[in-house]
């Protein structure tokens, strides 16, 4: 009938890393994500490429971090408490330039917290999450095919500037199932002169994230820094849905979003005008597109399943101008259209 | 077209099933569709749900708050649905495991033996396909013959259950148009449906 299948989230962005080239995946099981490591665990093998499943999540992302370093493209997966443990690992990466793609499929926390969705860890991954002065390029995806669509460009933009790269679905995408157009297979790579691939013909690269001596070690920090403005400068996504006569725009993101988009259809029944912006990059965080729509109207309406940290950087990029109202939930439990709705009502009367 | 379905019961009871049977079919007839499954310690005898929405627009929440199509297969599933059945919505009881009746007369609702039709059907585990056939005899959301085909696919290395299966879709639909002609609003267009299929 047509090139479409009907995929899970989670089976959605193993695919989507395959598909990109990823040589090599290591993991540890945890709720929601397992249906990805375990259609890794299958895939990986019948494409003649790399599968591990580790002994924990410290592991997973240290295989990660020395697979990359070989120059090949490698990734982990886990949820919300595996992140955590994963932060380490990513700071070491980021300090070393080493590009690799790390998926968070978010569940309900803090502390080992629930298998619910959530999105209580954007200030993880958007704000540097381990230690020192880094960012990782986080995208959010809304829907099954993108789950697919930004896997792929995960692996292309951490090649791109050699920087890790997470992806950000909440627990609900994970398990929900839609349509997804399959994509065409990546069949060309970038090269990587940095890699360690065992010199022959040409001097050694060594890869690390240590200077004993700070003259040594600020120069490669600087250079990290110019790079996140590059980053900032060029790879913001975002998408617009019914801006132009809107005189109440929410912005959310993955699942969340998904319920505003109901809320906006019944609350538009209604006669109110609601427009939806959606992050599709958290980091960088779409601030100039954003603070542009505060020209044409003042309120906004932050919808996320967190205690509200989506709408610190909207409140950022809007200034003190604007009026920013929060919709939420936390702890694993989903927003419905109709929480939306009241909202909308209460602010709109 | 937007329907928004509401399957619950008790795990092994075969909800996901019949919500991934719905789902693939409105998919296969062009829709776009969102299946939404309760996920992770379901286990026999637990209470499982899914959500299955089709419709010819962007489809947005991926859970469904007032389902315009429910099955209860069980009492806590009815408990629920009872109340956030949409307004000229449809509730399928299965009333082999369910004695509650709804206090409602803006929905229509389908009492439906489910366990009972499918033992004569072969083997009461396939009570979901009777149920499933008596939603599709209200509300022909998608086709009969999508159904059978998908279930001729994905269970071709198993003739005897899909030859259960079938059989009960077929008695839970049936039964349905003889039970409840005339009394569910959806009938009548149902027949309809039924005729052209038969023309086509």
């Amino acid at each position: 009938m047509s090139e479409k299948t009907l995929m899970a989230g989670n089976i959605a962005i193993a695919e989507g890393a395959i598909l990109a080239g990823c040589q090599a995946y290591f993991g540890y099981p945890i709720t929601p994500q397992n249906e990805l490591l375990e259609h890794m665990s299958k895939r990986m093998p019948e494409e003649g490429r790399v599968f591990v499943q580790t002994e924990s999540e410290l592991s997973a992302i240290n295989m990660v971090y020395g697979a990359a370093a070989s120059g090949c493209r490698a990734m982990t997966s886990t949820s919300s408490p595996g992140f955590s443990l994963q932060q380490e690992g990513i700071s070491y990466m980021a300090g070393a330039e080493i590009p690799a793609v790390v998926v968070n499929v978010m569940r309900g926390g803090p502390g080992l917290g629930d298998i619910g969705g959530a999105q209580g860890d954007y200030f993880q991954a958007t704000k540097g999450g381990g230690h020192g002065d880094y960012n990782i390029i986080t995208l959010a995806p809304a829907s099954v095919q993108e789950m697919m669509d930004l896997a792929m460009l995960a692996f292309e933009l951490a090649d791109k500037y050699r920087n890790p790269v997470a992806l950000l679905p909440d627990g609900f995408l994970g398990q929900a199932v839609e349509p997804v157009t399959m994509r065409q297979p990546v069949t060309e790579f970038p090269d990587k002169p940095w890699a360690i691939t065992g010199a022959v013909g040409r001097p050694k690269n060594i890869i690390n994230s240590f200077a004993m001596d700070p003259v040594d070690y600020r120069p490669r920090v600087e250079l990290l820094r110019q790079k996140l403005i590059k980053i900032k400068r060029n790879e913001v996504r975002y998408e617009g849905i019914a801006l132009d006569d809107a005189s109440l725009i929410i912005v959310a993101y993955g699942s969340a979003f998904r319920s505003a988009m109901t809320a906006m259809k019944m609350a538009r029944e209604e006669g109110f005008k609601i427009g939806i912006f959606r992050p599709i990059t958290l980091f960088p965080f779409p601030v100039k597109p954003l603070s542009d729509l505060s020209q044409k109207t003042r309120r906004f309406l932050v919808v996320e399943l967190s205690f509200g940290q989506l709408i610190e950087d909207v409140r950022l990029s809007l200034g003190t101008g604007a009026q920013v109202e929060l919709a939420n939930q936390f702890g694993g439990v989903p927003i419905s259209a109709d929480e939306i709705l009241e909202a909308i009502e209460r602010i709109m009367k | 077209m937007h329907e928004e379905i509401a399957i619950g019961g008790f795990g092994g009871q075969g909800v996901l099933f019949i919500g991934r049977l719905l789902t693939e079919a409105g998919f296969r007839e062009g829709h776009e569709v969102v299946y939404m499954p309760s996920y992770g310690a379901e286990k026999r005898g637990g209470t499982v749900w899914c959500n299955v929405t089709i419709s010819d627009e962007r489809i947005g929440a991926l859970f469904i708050a007032r389902p315009t199509v429910a099955v209860a297969m069980n009492s806590a599933s009815l408990s629920r649905f009872g109340q956030t059945t949409k307004t000229d919505g449809l509730l399928v009881v299965n009333q082999s495991l369910v004695p509650e009746k709804v206090a409602r007369h803006d929905i229509d609702v389908v009492y439906i033996p489910a366990n009972d039709l499918a033992a004569e059907a072969g083997n009461s585990d396939v009570s979901n396909l009777v149920a499933l056939g008596a939603l599709l005899a209200c509300r022909p959301v998608i086709s009969l013959r999508s159904i059978h085909q998908i279930m001729e696919e994905s269970l071709r290395k198993k003739q005897k259950l899909l030859q259960m299966n079938q059989k009960a879709l077929e008695k839970g639909y049936g039964w349905t148009q003889k039970e409840y002609a005339g009394r569910v609003s959806g009938l009548k267009a149902v027949v309809n449906h039924v005729r052209r299929e038969d023309a086509g």
